[in-house]
């Protein structure tokens, strides 16, 4: 029964939505704000009756209503409490009614935190909101329906797939919709702006705040993903440059060209159609996204599980709002004749331009790779497979022109710079980073990347310290206080700016991480038995016994090894391999050990019967920088978001 | 005879094996193996090579490519013979000919093209910008405390 | 934006969608194969039912079908009836040969699915993997033709039923056994 109330509230919002986009018609040609405000309720209605929906869905996991497909298939009797909510976005229907009620829940908060600010733009961002919601409830509602019933009602589920049982998968999928979704608020802004022909910056001042925040929800989606693949699968990577991966990616790469080159246009009233183009560039990658992933184009040759019919809907609905847009920006685009006014290419507006360059062919490469393996199929009928190695290969260069650019950008002055001031500023890091690379070397570490990521790193790592300790030293000389007051009095009295800034320590932080663990990491495979020993680097593992225990809905055998570090125990490491007992999948359980910022990582992917035993020991070090990094990036972006409001804001 | 002295090799490695601990270690086939799986794509899963798939087909792969090397085949011999099987798909990245050097070089041509045609555009509009040309910047230092003038008073 | 950017950006986006559109209908199980045109790999293993050591040596000179299988795997139920067919339609021709290759199985699950579904032709058993590794097979049911002359001439990831059954009877297995050299196909 009360599935039936979410069914049919999905519906109700379903027509609500189109209700949303025929009031914001209205209130524009007929000028009433009652329109507005009719459309203004039927938004946060939606909202409210896709709560229901949620509401019930989670419901119906909670009680184990196996009566309902969509619970029968991601979820089972034996299923721990805490999994069975993050099973309701387990599987493409659930996960899909996430994306849209979070969709929902944006586009309320937005209606009505700008209501009173921005009348004019009230009717275009309910109708654009509404026209998305439109289009995903179609989806769910006529072809991936969470809510359909099963019959013959089956004694159990068939129980989450075991790889999403794991607790990151709660907050990984909420992260990364809150991402895409988020970019959906400045997207519909803009398309505001361009219907309207308001194309000032104002649209950019306003949106600044919810870019920021979907870029963090994204960055926090994509890490947390990474920590996953991390320990879930058991090889020791968190980045597999994976179709799904990747269409999380490419977004961000360009809503972070978007992010900074808004600052341009805030400052110097320039490149107005650049920033349109790229704002649409980036919310139509997460619609791409969802494309390829749901859809069925890119899986794998041995997953039957395509659905051509609905992936034709999503094509034609992401097509339409996609054309939408850039046909918009096109037809507009005739009268934005923007009045360019460069000073010096050695500046900071020209620098953020190639910035933007960058992280635009960094995205067309992902989207490239991502796409060529179907482009081949389509026009050569030969297949190929696009994997890491290539990723990794062109990837390098453009990560480090782009880190150095990272060092200069912040730096620079707008319309010009002298040569004396670039020396000024740029000297000591052009000095820290060489200085570096020779300590590196001579410390032993000749490895073309770990170098050249050391230079660009320290580069810009020292840029950043310097610009800010000469600011604070100021700031306490002003104050006649010390330097550390100085720095906090630097740092709130532009929050904006040095906030960022700690957002790129936490990325230089990232790079070191993902260097680290990428270029020195060590991997041990041996067979062995219980009573034997392995060295990998300074430690020793002893598999002292393996034993069976099970947990709610698994059984599993499970090795203790002693691990030593000379002739002293410093933990014990238990890793697993299970099976699952409702669908038999066997799992490999990591066992994980911090040390040294880095990672023990332990799995055993063999047991056999007569007592050989396969264990597979890694040792990443410095792999909780990564992590460690984005924690850094994210305290920066709630510092950005949370300072306080200008007068001109 | 030999036959006897070969039988009594075995009991007296076998035997104490659960008695003591003996350190296990990788054999140079195991690197081997490890460096050849990791380039070679696991054909059922998504995106994954040999070496870190746990599929039945990439553990069947592995003891192939261990098989081989016992046999005495090299590294490049044991690429071809899996490429001559299922073709360019096994391998992790596209090979570098014929057509696949498009995906090779395009991020750096692109990089390359756009980089130029930014260069232009860029010197184009500073050509069109009138401003009084040398005008002397100030030093860095001096432009900080005007930032922070500028930044108190707001 | 100049005209040329517009341009550019129209016909980005018309490709893209162009190549979207193309690639939902693309059958994810079509790989083109490299194994067609070359000598089909000989092989030895035991029996499923008899346990007696079967080789492809002993079938030259004959149009021999493979026919990858296991007990696990659903879709090779789904074609087991028009096998079965395919092998009573052709089983007089004392140049044509069928075999079933069971695939990363286990022998009790693979006799009883043989029990079970019928089975009328005889099957090897695939015991490491090398063999279905040496015809390049990505997973259950595959279905290779070889000709006389030992080639092999026709492969299909799927199962055979339907058109797939009508073709490979009268378009690849017939013309063969008239000695009439078909177009190869994959």
């Amino acid at each position: 029964m009360i599935i039936e109330i979410g069914h049919f509230s999905t519906i109700v919002a379903l027509v609500l939505s189109v209700f949303g986009m025929a009031s914001a018609a209205l209130a524009l040609k007929t000028r009433n704000p009652d329109w507005a405000r009719s459309g203004r309720m039927a938004v946060t209605l939606i909202f409210v009756l896709l709560g229901v929906g949620m509401l019930s869905l989670v419901y119906a996991f909670i009680i184990r209503d196996f009566s309902v497909l969509y619970v029968a298939n991601n979820s089972n009797s034996k299923l721990p409490f805490f999994y069975t909510v993050a099973a309701v976005w387990g599987g493409h229907e659930g996960s899909l009614l996430l994306w849209v009620f979070i969709l929902s829940v944006f586009s309320t908060l937005a209606v009505w935190l700008h209501w009173r600010t921005q009348p004019a733009i009230m009717p275009y961002l309910i109708g654009v909101e509404s026209a998305i919601i439109f289009g995903f409830l179609c989806l769910i509602v006529f072809l991936s329906s969470p809510f359909e019933r099963l019959l013959p009602v089956p004694l159990d589920g068939k129980d989450l797939n075991p790889l999403l049982q794991d607790p990151a998968m709660v907050m990984h999928p909420p992260m990364l919709y809150m991402g895409y979704v988020g970019f959906s608020i400045p997207f519909s802004f803009a398309m505001a702006a361009l219907f309207s022909g308001r194309l000032g910056e104002e649209w950019i001042k306003v949106t600044q705040r919810w870019s920021t925040f979907a870029w963090m929800c994204l960055t926090t989606g994509i890490l947390l993903g990474g920590y996953w693949a991390y320990y879930e699968l058991g090889w020791g990577g968190y980045w597999g440059w994976d179709p799904v991966e990747n269409a999380s990616f490419m977004p961000w790469l360009v809503g972070t060209a978007y992010l900074h080159s808004v600052l341009v246009q805030e400052k110097r009233k320039m490149f107005k159609v650049w920033n349109l183009f790229l704002i649409i560039v980036t919310f139509s990658l997460s619609l791409i996204g969802t494309f390829l992933v749901r859809s069925g184009v890119l899986t794998s040759v041995h997953s039957f599980a395509t659905d051509p019919e609905r992936g034709l809907y999503i094509l034609i609905f992401v097509g339409t709002v996609i054309g939408i847009a850039f046909g918009a920006l096109i037809l507009r685009s005739n009268k934005l004749k923007s009045q360019v006014e460069m000073d010096s290419l050695i500046s900071r507006e020209s620098i953020f331009l190639f910035n933007n360059l960058f992280f635009l062919v960094a995205a067309a490469t992902v989207f490239l790779g991502t796409l060529y393996p179907l482009i081949l199929e389509t026009l050569q009928d030969a297949k190929v497979t696009v994997g890491p190695p290539y990723y990794n290969a062109v990837f390098m260069p453009i990560a480090l022109g782009l880190l150095f650019l990272m060092g200069i950008g912040p730096y620079i002055p707008w319309r010009k710079a002298s040569v004396a001031s670039l020396k000024k500023s740029f000297s000591t890091p052009l000095l820290a980073g060489a200085v570096i690379v020779v300590l590196l070397f001579v410390t032993g570490i000749h490895n073309l990347y770990a170098l050249a990521g050391s230079y660009v790193v320290a580069f810009a790592g020292m840029a950043i310290v310097l610009d800010f300790g000469k600011i604070s030293q100021l700031y306490a000389q002003r104050n006649g206080s010390n330097i550390l007051q100085g720095s906090l009095a630097a740092f709130t009295a532009n929050q904006r700016r040095y906030s960022s800034m700690l957002t790129h320590i936490g990325v230089l932080v990232l790079v070191v991480g993902i260097i680290a663990s990428t270029v020195y990491q060590t991997e041990k495979v041996v067979s062995m038995r219980v009573g034997d020993e392995f060295t990998i680097g300074d430690y020793r593992m002893k598999l002292t016994k393996i034993h069976e225990v099970a947990g709610g809905n698994w059984n599993a055998q499970e090795g203790v090894f002693e691990v030593f570090d000379g002739e002293s125990l410093i933990t014990e490491l238990r890793p697993q391999k299970r099976i699952y007992s409702a669908t038999q999948t066997p799992t490999t359980e990591s066992a994980i050990y911090a040390i040294n910022m880095g990672h023990i990582f332990l799995t055993m992917p063999e047991v056999s019967e007569d007592g050989v035993t396969v264990a597979r020991g890694v040792l990443n070090p410095l792999v909780l920088w990564v992590w460690g990094g984005g924690v850094i990036m994210g305290l920066g972006v709630i510092l950005n978001i949370l300072r306080p409001r200008k007068k001109e804001e | 005879m030999r036959i006897r002295f070969t039988f009594w090799l075995v009991v007296l490695l076998v035997i104490p094996a659960p008695l003591f601990a003996t350190m296990q270690d990788e054999t140079d086939v195991d690197v081997q193996v490890r460096e050849i799986a990791k380039t070679l794509r696991c054909t059922v899963c998504q995106t994954e090579n040999i070496w870190e798939s746990g599929a039945p087909l990439a553990q069947q792969m592995r003891g192939v490519i261990r098989e081989r090397i016992a046999l005495g085949h090299s590294t490049e011999e044991i690429r071809a013979y899996f490429l001559s099987r299922y073709g360019d798909y096994i391998l992790m990245e596209p090979p570098k000919h014929g057509v696949n050097w498009f995906i090779w070089v395009a991020p750096f041509l692109l990089l390359l093209v756009g980089g130029f045609f930014l260069y232009k555009e860029v010197t184009h509009w500073v050509r069109d910008t009138p401003t009084p040309p040398n005008q002397p910047t100030p030093p860095l230092d001096d432009q900080a405390r005007k930032r922070i003038e500028r930044e108190l008073e707001s | 934006m100049t005209k040329g950017w517009q341009l550019t950006l129209i016909l980005t986006l018309l490709g893209l969608f162009a190549l979207f559109y193309q690639g939902l209908w693309g059958d994810p199980r079509h790989i083109p194969t490299v194994l067609i045109e070359t000598e089909a790999p000989n092989f030895e293993g035991p029996d499923v039912e008899t346990g007696q050591t079967i080789s492809l040596d002993q079938f030259k000179g004959k149009v021999v079908l493979l026919n990858f299988w296991a007990s696990w795997c659903y879709e090779c139920k789904v074609e087991h009836e028009s096998i079965l067919r395919l092998h009573q339609l052709f089983k007089d021709n004392p140049d044509f040969v069928m075999l079933g290759v069971n695939y990363q199985d286990e022998l009790p699950d693979a006799q009883q699915y043989l029990q079970q579904y019928g089975s009328t032709f005889s099957h090897v058993r695939d015991l490491k993997g090398q063999l279905a590794i040496d015809y390049g097979v990505y997973g259950v049911p595959e279905t290779f033709v070889i000709d006389q002359q030992g080639k092999i001439r026709h492969k299909w990831v799927g199962p055979i039923t339907g058109e797939v059954y009508t073709n490979i009877t009268q378009k690849v297995i017939a013309p063969l056994l008239n000695g009439q050299s078909t177009p190869t196909t994959s």
